[in-house]
This record gives structure tokens, sequence and C-alpha cells, in this order.
């Protein structure tokens, strides 16, 4: 079964190396094409990836390389922009959650960011370029954060900044909580777990465990700042929602 | 402003602006980090911090600038930093 995974995981790899040129050169001349509305773009381009996205991870189900029920999740989610924010355990959360809720903008690491071949796709997803290492850009990305809202799209952030360590958390930043507050608008709650653990840092690729992996989003909460309320006050109400979510699925039955 | 005197009124802007009820100005650590360990403040704290500057100093923290993670690693390397940009200020207008 194991080997069989592999082989799957190999075919996959391989086919997204031969045919995301070609989606990316498409993608790149639509972003051209539409390039007069960045918002309807946004959008026309949100109903593309989501739709993709399902279709890996139909794939990625059948393959029996990790099994996840886009569906299930999506009926638990409130529609409309939001801020939505996640533990972070694997490669595949962006596109899980992404396909669950029919598209999310994401902040992405300035390095990749300006990658040539990729970055006319990002700026048409309007997705918003982080603050790296430069504390002082934390501005301009909560300011393009709240407009990217105002667009009607849900913004994607993980707090921890990178992935989760398994079965634990690293300390949120606040640019999420910050966005939340001043647009005014919702905070989602989503709790991700992969069991077996799966494409986390611990476990690569190349190393599928054994039983299939089985990804789950759980709805954690819904929270509606109130405006005077500091950002500050919300990370720290998030944070502690996040540990007792944990601590519950800690003592769950494996399997359930 | 003596160097002694710059450092301690960036300790109590540091507490007065980020309204740090638990931290008394004078128990901050001059070389410790000020962001991830140490006081714990983070990038929308950094932006608060560098508008409070502006105001008390006249010293502009511009976006994008590489040294930014370094002026910001601690109350010496910000007193340093507020020093350097106001030398630069008088001998500009001079």
């Amino acid at each position: 079964m194991r080997a069989g995974r592999l082989a799957a995981v190999l075919l996959t790899v391989l086919g997204y190396l031969l045919l995301a040129p070609l989606g990316q050169v498409v993608l790149a001349a639509l972003c051209w094409l539409w390039r007069g509305d960045p918002r309807r773009r946004a959008h026309r381009f949100h109903a593309i990836t989501a739709r993709a996205y399902r279709f890996m991870h139909w794939w990625l189900s059948k393959s029996r390389i990790i099994e996840f029920d886009w569906r299930r999740t999506a009926g638990q989610l409130p529609s409309g922009p939001c801020v939505v924010v996640a533990n972070h355990p694997t490669l595949v959360d962006v596109t899980a959650i992404s396909a669950s809720l029919g598209g999310a903008i994401s902040i992405v690491k300035p390095g990749v960011y300006h990658r040539v071949m990729i970055k006319p796709l990002l700026v048409g997803l309007g997705h918003v370029e982080g603050p790296g290492s430069d504390p002082i850009r934390a501005g301009k990305v909560v300011d393009d954060i709240v407009e990217r809202l105002a667009w009607g799209i849900p913004v994607l952030i993980f707090p921890e900044g990178t992935r989760s360590p398994p079965g634990g958390l690293m300390p949120f930043g606040r640019v999420a909580f910050e966005a939340a507050c001043r647009a005014e608008v919702p905070l989602v709650c989503l709790g991700v777990t992969c069991d077996p653990v799966y494409l986390s840092k611990q476990v690569p690729p190349l190393r599928p465990p054994h039983p299939m992996p089985k990804l789950q989003i759980d709805l954690i909460a819904v929270d509606n700042p109130s405006p005077a309320e500091p950002s500050k006050a919300l990370r720290t109400r998030t944070e502690m929602r996040y540990q007792a979510w944990l601590s519950k699925v800690a003592e769950a039955p494996r399997g359930s | 402003m003596s160097d002694e005197q710059l450092v301690s009124r960036i300790k109590e802007i540091i507490v007065e602006t980020l309204a740090l009820e638990d931290v008394e100005p004078a128990s901050i650590e001059t070389d410790a980090p000020l962001f991830g360990e140490g006081l714990g403040l983070d990038s929308i704290d950094a932006l608060e911090l560098a508008l409070a500057f502006h105001k008390e100093f006249g010293v502009r923290t511009q976006e994008n600038d590489e040294n930014n993670r370094e002026y910001y690693s601690s109350v010496a390397s910000l007193a340093k930093f507020i020093t350097d940009k106001q030398a630069e200020a008088t001998s500009s207008t001079s």
C-alpha cells in the first residue's frame, strides 16, 4: 500500500510539473486580458482556482494520497468577506481551505511573491505581499488586506507565519486580528488536522504514511470583533480558543 | 538630550504607546531583544512605535528599509537610529 501511495505521489508531482507551466501561461494571459478591473479579475480567478483545488483534492483522495472532503467543510463556513485564520500543519492547508471557501486571498512571502513566473498570477488573484523581515511593512500589509476584504473575498492568514509544530502552535502574529478589527469583518477560526501526519515539516511528500492520511477542517468559532476592540485582545482570545481545541483533539480517540 | 536620557525616554514611550500596564520603563533592558523574545513585541507594535518616535523625535522610519529589523531590535539600537537620523537632519539643514 505504501509503495502504491508513493507511486501515486510521484505521478502527481510529475503531472503537476508538466501541467503547471501551461496553467501559469494561460492564467497570465487572462490576467493581462482582464487587467481593467482588479476586483472583478480577482473574483474570476478565484472561481477558476477554487475549481482547480477541488479537482486536485478529489485526485488526492481518489489516488489515496490524502483524503479530504471540501464539501463537508464548505457547509460550515459563513459567506462573504471575512478574515480566516487557521493552524497550519500541512502543505495543502491553503488549497483545502480555498477549495472549501470557493476562493481566498492569501499573504505570500516576498521572496515567492516576486518570482517572475508566478507574480502575474498572484497579482491577478489579489494575493498580498507579506511583510518579510521588515516589521514596518506590516502597516502596508494590513492596508492591503482591508482593501481586499472590501472586494468581498475572504482573506486567509496563518497567524503563526509558518507551519505548525505537531499537535501544537507557534505564537500568533497580530496582522490577521488587526485587519479584522479595522475592516470590521468576522474572524473565522478553522482547526486543521491531518491524521496520520503528512506533508508537515517532519513528514515530507516522498514519505507518505500508512494508513491514508485524513485531512479535516473544523470550524472552531466565528468572532465578530467590535470596532473599539484592540487587536491584541482578539489575538489572545483566539489563541486560547486554539489551545482548548488542540486539547480536545489530543484527547479524542484516533479516527473520530 | 544625553544618551541616557534618550534611552530612558524611549523606554517610557514603549510602555506608554503600547499600554504595557505591568511593565516599568526602568525594567526594560537596554540591550535585550524587543521582538519575539524579551518584551515579545510584534510588527503592529513596531508600527505604533514608529509613529510615536516620529511624533516625539521627528524621526521617520522608512518602509522597505532593509535595516528596519536591526533598528528596532533593541532599545540601544533604537537610540542609535534616532541619534543618527537627528544628526543627518541637522547636517542637511546647516
